[in-house]
């Protein structure tokens, strides 16, 4: 498209971009006009604003503004945005009894976000333990490894796409990167994927790169491309065009697109799309709705303002954690004894008026969250899907990481209820580890605060956390430990490791030279227990050792699972794939789902064995590796 | 307003063809339209249908420069795109059945967009040079108007077109299926080939070697003979012959008898497009119009008295009482060939003539065609009698419909994407439905596979891939490429496990692709 200079910049300025003529518009002829979107549900609820408003009254009423996180004297790109946006970022002090340095930090961390990424020189990072400086402390951190943050800088350059893009060599960073972009620059349109997000009268609410405002043209394309559609009584699913995808989500005045040139499947495109909706209804429920029927031109941008960060991380995480494709969530592996001591206190308080807890930690591994363990509230259940949403909001915003702090946030958690917010008291114990209180009062922080004192005293006295850092040390399962595990679980002799020999012994021979993974040539899995909602996922090692590789095998697996559970005719019961890269075998039960990736040379019948043990070894240590006892159906 | 018209378009599909490089200025859109079916929907619906689609092309070149719009998928409608040639675009817009929304085979839809287009080159050279000889676009348009229509009348089932789709998914369309021939045969076949060309007295020309519709012997280039190919299928051979129409969809075959009265309704309404378009083009004189030839035009060909095949389509000779000898335009060299067609038996020999070789038209051709049955040359054998003896040959060696039916598999074998072998449609059949889903969504990931290794410039024929799949219902479903050949199979009575599937994909490797597909 051909959107000129002279008019996207203008149109950063313009509320309605719809006036502003394009030339692509002009081809849809006639089909342009707008229309209020009727299938919007309605909400009991009180308006976005309204529960702002509250949550600012309740905010103001319990204490006096305080300085300690001072948000509006940095000055970021929309302070007017701020005056209109939930709980304004103002930090407020609670009563001085939280202990510690922390203060209470009553608010949405959707501006103070913005802040960490712009002023990384804050005085505020001073209060910000863990040993991390405020600007690197990317959900996305790793080991400290210095081998480790090269291979980010090559991954960074395949996600980027473009090359020479200057950025595109450091880590990556959370929050809006290359906003200098729009839809004229060569760099912007060979950027590798895209995600909008914009308002059923085109204006633009978020775009992965690029400044919104300057996209207002494009997004009108993509609305006008929508809507042509639409009034031909039917609905856009996907564009293809060489290697490039434009995926297309409609969720009642709001829209999503995604344009990728990943060779990731539709489906999981728009399972992305899904989720970046879903993080959307997190921050702001979908009582939003309202806002559009209302007025169809309403602008919600204010409203996310400084949210950009949580949207980037979430979508950098598709590329690095099986949770967003798998719909499952993944747990720390511990002792039996210490997760059921850990549940146990966790019970107690969910008893006492808390729907959720949460005890999570942030794996050394990329952005997954694991859980150490979850309790619900009588017949409530938390969606996977809405657990990585959670985590993730809470891991990309820098606001929640202070340790020792206290911050009692809104949140909605749209499997659970799209029209209603919830209130989420978040502490962090240590750097990695944190509790989650969610609640459906307002009013209930000091009960939380006294639940978390409670729930503290007995961690410590168990020695769950330091069980805790011991295991994010260890690491979980290896496929090099397989064979050995077999022995140690089940007694039975390594005939996995002698099959090779005998067999095939070139081709073993072959591998272990590049870095044997485990028995047959097996290099990493994933297991999904399909009643647990939950998965397991073996350490990367040699030779998936770079991130570029690991990400290129959640691609893969990716794909597999797509395959698997294709649509009308899935899920398939099992798939052999064979390609230059991988063999993968994936097998689907009515109780169990196995993803394992082997040596591209790996023998057929060995790989099957493999699996096999790779099950059997998975149900021999699921005490420790699986929350038992916390799906849905037991509560 | 808008596409909503579409949804009760008499067939539920809708095809277009469209130059980007003409009425780019406003009120003169409808010039950009080359051909619309059906071509009695409303001129506003016609251009709603192609601004979307043009709109698509610019939007999709922001971000893929280089390959515009193929697919937009929407709820229930499929748009399938083709840039047959350079800004000349045809969109085939397909309303989705209830039985099969995920599956619906963009690839076999774009292969059929390719092929009508194959097709009308080789009788009436590039659309692009057509518009260049008249720019009105009178002629392009009262050509391609009875053509597509013919062609499509072929995907007629009773009342409703039949266009590929899941049940499809273990055939080629755009390729060649050939006759596998003993040693023995392939010599005396061989000798054929020479004597006809020997006999036509000049050695430019080509000749094409069918027996039913299976190809024996080619001297064209791959192209030319999948395009020449496909034509002697649809309307050449005996089957096509005898049965007036034949079409790649076994489901068709069923069908041949009611073929009359549904093309019938499709020319009627190609009648009343004809005026439009004719009113449209003030600048088309009658004469263009009169000079329209249907090379698909069906029951037009017939056996003459002395073997040759010959069809009124193409007027008579002023003359002789004589019909008209077609010429082809062959894509590689844009020569002009006479095409002759002889037929023994199941035999069809397709001979194509340079035009400029024969000086004095018909009549000198009739010339060539009786030099081909009666001279004596390098062989003291006419070519006459050498056809009779392939024949037999042939014959004695064919294993009858179900020749290359393979017991216990359903299988599609494609080789460099230009000849295919399957198991005989009859057999495919008898698959369930949904191991036939399996396999179409199957081939749909093979071939996104395929397109993933083009853009990064790999080597294509370096690509090994190996996709066995245990379907919901039991069947295994099995993809395999390698070397540029790829293998499709479907195997419901396998046992359970994955071992036993890759050996039965094994032997069939070792035993019909001489091992291609073997491990070692």
């Amino acid at each position: 498209m051909s959107s000129s200079d002279s008019s996207s910049s203008s149109a950063s300025d313009d509320p309605n971009p719809k006036l502003k003529p394009q030339p692509l518009e002009s081809q849809f002829q006639s089909s342009l006009t707008l229309e209020d979107s009727d299938g919007v549900a309605r909400t009991d609820d009180a308006s976005v604003a309204e529960q702002q408003q509250e949550q600012q009254d309740e905010g103001s009423g319990n204490g006096s503004v305080d300085g300690v996180v001072n948000v509006e004297d940095n000055g970021h790109r929309d302070s007017s945005d701020r005056e209109e946006g939930i709980g304004s970022g103002e930090a407020r002090d609670g009563d001085g009894g939280s202990g510690g340095g922390g203060g209470v930090v009553w608010r949405r961390a959707n501006s103070e976000v913005e802040l960490e990424v712009e002023a990384p020189a804050s005085p505020s990072s001073s209060g910000y333990a863990g040993g991390r400086g405020s600007s690197g402390a990317s959900s996305a951190s790793r080991a400290d490894d210095a081998s480790e943050e090269d291979e980010i800088e090559v991954v960074g350059n395949d996600d980027g796409g473009a090359v020479g893009a200057p950025d595109s060599q450091a880590e990556w960073t959370p929050g809006k990167r290359h906003v200098d972009e729009d839809d004229a620059s060569i760099s912007w349109r060979k950027r590798k994927k895209h995600f909008f997000i914009l308002s059923n009268s085109g204006k633009p609410i978020y775009s992965r790169y690029g400044d919104e405002h300057k996209l207002a043209g494009f997004s009108a394309t993509l609305q006008a491309i929508i809507s042509f559609v639409e009034n031909g009584g039917d609905r856009v699913k996907y564009v293809k065009a060489g290697m490039h995808q434009v995926v297309f989500l409609v969720k009642g005045p709001i829209y999503l697109v995604c344009i990728s040139c990943t060779e990731e499947p539709f489906e999981s495109l728009v399972a992305q799309l899904e989720l970046v909706y879903g993080q959307m209804i997190l921050i702001l429920t979908k009582s939003l709705n309202r806002c559009f029927e209302k007025n169809p031109k309403f602008d919600m941008t204010p409203l996310l303002g400084g949210t950009d960060v949580v949207f980037s991380a979430l979508i950098h995480s598709f590329s690095w954690n099986p949770a967003a494709f798998l719909h499952a969530y993944a747990c720390l592996p511990l002792p039996y004894a210490t997760r059921q001591a850990a549940g146990a206190i966790l019970q107690d308080v969910a008893d006492s008026g808390v729907l959720f807890a949460l005890l999570m930690c942030k794996h050394r591994v990329g952005t997954s969250l694991k859980v150490i363990s979850l309790v619900g509230a009588q017949k409530a259940s938390l969606h996977p899907d809405d657990m990585l949403l959670l985590g993730n909001f809470i891991m990309s915003s820098e606001s929640f990481r202070q340790v020792t702090s206290e911050s009692f946030s809104p949140i909605c958690l749209p499997r659970y209820n799209p029209m209603a917010f919830l209130h989420a008291y978040v502490h962090y114990f240590d750097a990695d580890t944190y509790l989650i209180l969610l609640t459906t009062r307002s009013d209930a922080f000091y009960h939380l605060k006294d639940c978390r004192i409670r729930i503290e005293t007995v961690l410590l006295k168990s020695n769950v956390l330091s069980e805790v850092q011991r295991s994010t040390l260890d690491g979980g399962m290896r496929v090099e430990d397989l064979s050995v595990d077999l022995q140690q679980h089940t007694g039975s002799t390594s005939r996995v490791e002698d099959k090779p020999h005998t067999e095939t012994p070139e081709r073993i021979r072959e591998s272990s030279l590049v870095g044997l993974g485990g028995p047959a040539g097996l290099w990493h899995f994933l297991y999904r227990s399909v009643y647990l909602d939950q998965y397991v996922s073996s350490e990367f090692s040699s030779p998936i050792n770079t991130h570029r590789q690991q990400k290129r095998l959640y691609r893969a697996y990716q794909k597999l699972y797509v395959s698997m559970h294709s649509k009308g005719i899935g899920p398939h019961k099992t798939q052999f794939r064979r390609d230059e890269n991988y063999v993968l075998l994936c097998w689907v039960t009515p109780d169990f789902e196995l993803y394992a990736a082997f040596d591209p040379l790996a023998d057929k019948a060995l790989a099957i064995k493999t699996c096999n043990k790779v099950c059997q070894w998975v149900k021999d240590v699921e005490n420790e590796i699986f929350l038992l006892g916390a799906s849905p159906f037991s509560w | 307003m808008g596409m909503a018209s579409v949804n009760t378009a008499s067939e539920g599909m809708q095809l277009c063809i469209f130059d980007l490089r003409r009425g780019q200025q406003e009120g003169q859109e409808l010039d950009k339209i080359l051909f619309f079916f059906p071509a009695d929907l409303p001129f506003a619906t016609q251009l709603s249908v192609i601004g979307l689609s043009e709109g698509l092309i610019t939007f999709t070149r922001i971000f893929s420069p280089d390959a515009a719009c193929e697919v937009i998928e929407a709820e229930r409608h499929s748009h399938v795109f083709f840039e047959a040639e350079s800004d000349i675009w045809m969109v085939m817009v397909v309303e989705k059945s209830k039985e099969s929304k995920a599956a619906c085979q963009v690839d076999a839809l774009r292969k059929v967009l390719k092929e009508v287009h194959s097709l009308f080159v080789l009788f009436h050279g590039t659309m692009r040079s057509m518009l260049e000889k008249e720019t009105s676009g009178g002629l392009i348009r009262s050509h391609l108007y009875p053509f597509i229509t013919d062609y499509l009348s072929d995907f007629l089932i009773g009342k409703k077109l039949q266009l590929p789709s899941f049940h499809d998914c273990l055939m080629e369309r755009g390729t060649v299926q050939m006759l596998t021939v003993g040693r023995e045969a392939a010599i005396e076949v061989q000798s054929l080939v020479k004597v006809l060309e020997c006999s036509a007295g000049t050695t430019s020309c080509y000749s094409l070697v069918l027996f039913q519709d299976l190809l024996v012997s080619t001297t064209l280039s791959p192209d030319d003979t999948i395009s020449l190919f496909t034509y002697a299928v649809l309307r050449l051979t005996p089957h096509a012959l005898s049965s007036g129409a034949t079409s790649w969809s076994y489901l068709q075959r069923t069908n041949a008898g009611s073929q009359v009265p549904a093309l019938s309704t499709i020319t009627n309404s190609g009648s009343v497009s004809d005026n439009i378009y004719r009113s449209r083009d003030t600048s088309l004189d009658q004469d263009n119009n009169c000079q329209v030839k249907r090379p698909l035009h069906h029951n037009r060909w017939f056996r003459g008295n002395d073997g040759f095949l010959a069809s009124d389509i193409w007027g008579a000779d002023n003359g002789s009482q004589t019909s008209v000898t077609p010429i082809v335009y062959l894509q590689l060299t844009e020569e002009r060939m006479y095409l002759c067609a002889y037929q023994y038996k199941r035999l069809t020999i397709i001979l194509l003539v340079p035009v400029s070789s024969i000086l004095n038209g018909e009549q000198g051709l009739s010339l060539v065609k009786q030099q081909v049955l009666e001279n004596v040359c390098v062989l003291s054998v006419p070519a006459s009698l050498k056809m009779l003896r392939v024949e037999e040959k042939l014959s004695k060696g064919w294993g009858g419909e179900n020749a290359y039916h393979v017991s216990g598999y359903r299988y599609l074998l494609v080789d460099d994407e230009r000849v295919s072998r399957a198991s005989p449609p009859a057999k495919v059949m008898t698959l369930a439905k949904d191991s036939l889903l399996a396999m179409s969504k199957l081939r749909e990931e093979v071939n996104l596979e395929k397109r993933a290794k083009c853009s990064t410039s790999e080597v294509n024929s370096d690509k090994e891939l190996e996709i066995c799949v245990r379907a919901k219902n039991g069947a295994w479903v099995i993809a395999r490429t390698s070397r540029g050949k790829e293998l499709y199979m479907v195997l419901e009575k396998a046992s359970e496990t994955l071992l036993y599937a890759s050996d039965a994909v094994e032997k069939f490797s070792n035993r019909y692709c001489s091992g291609v597909f073997s491990l070692d």
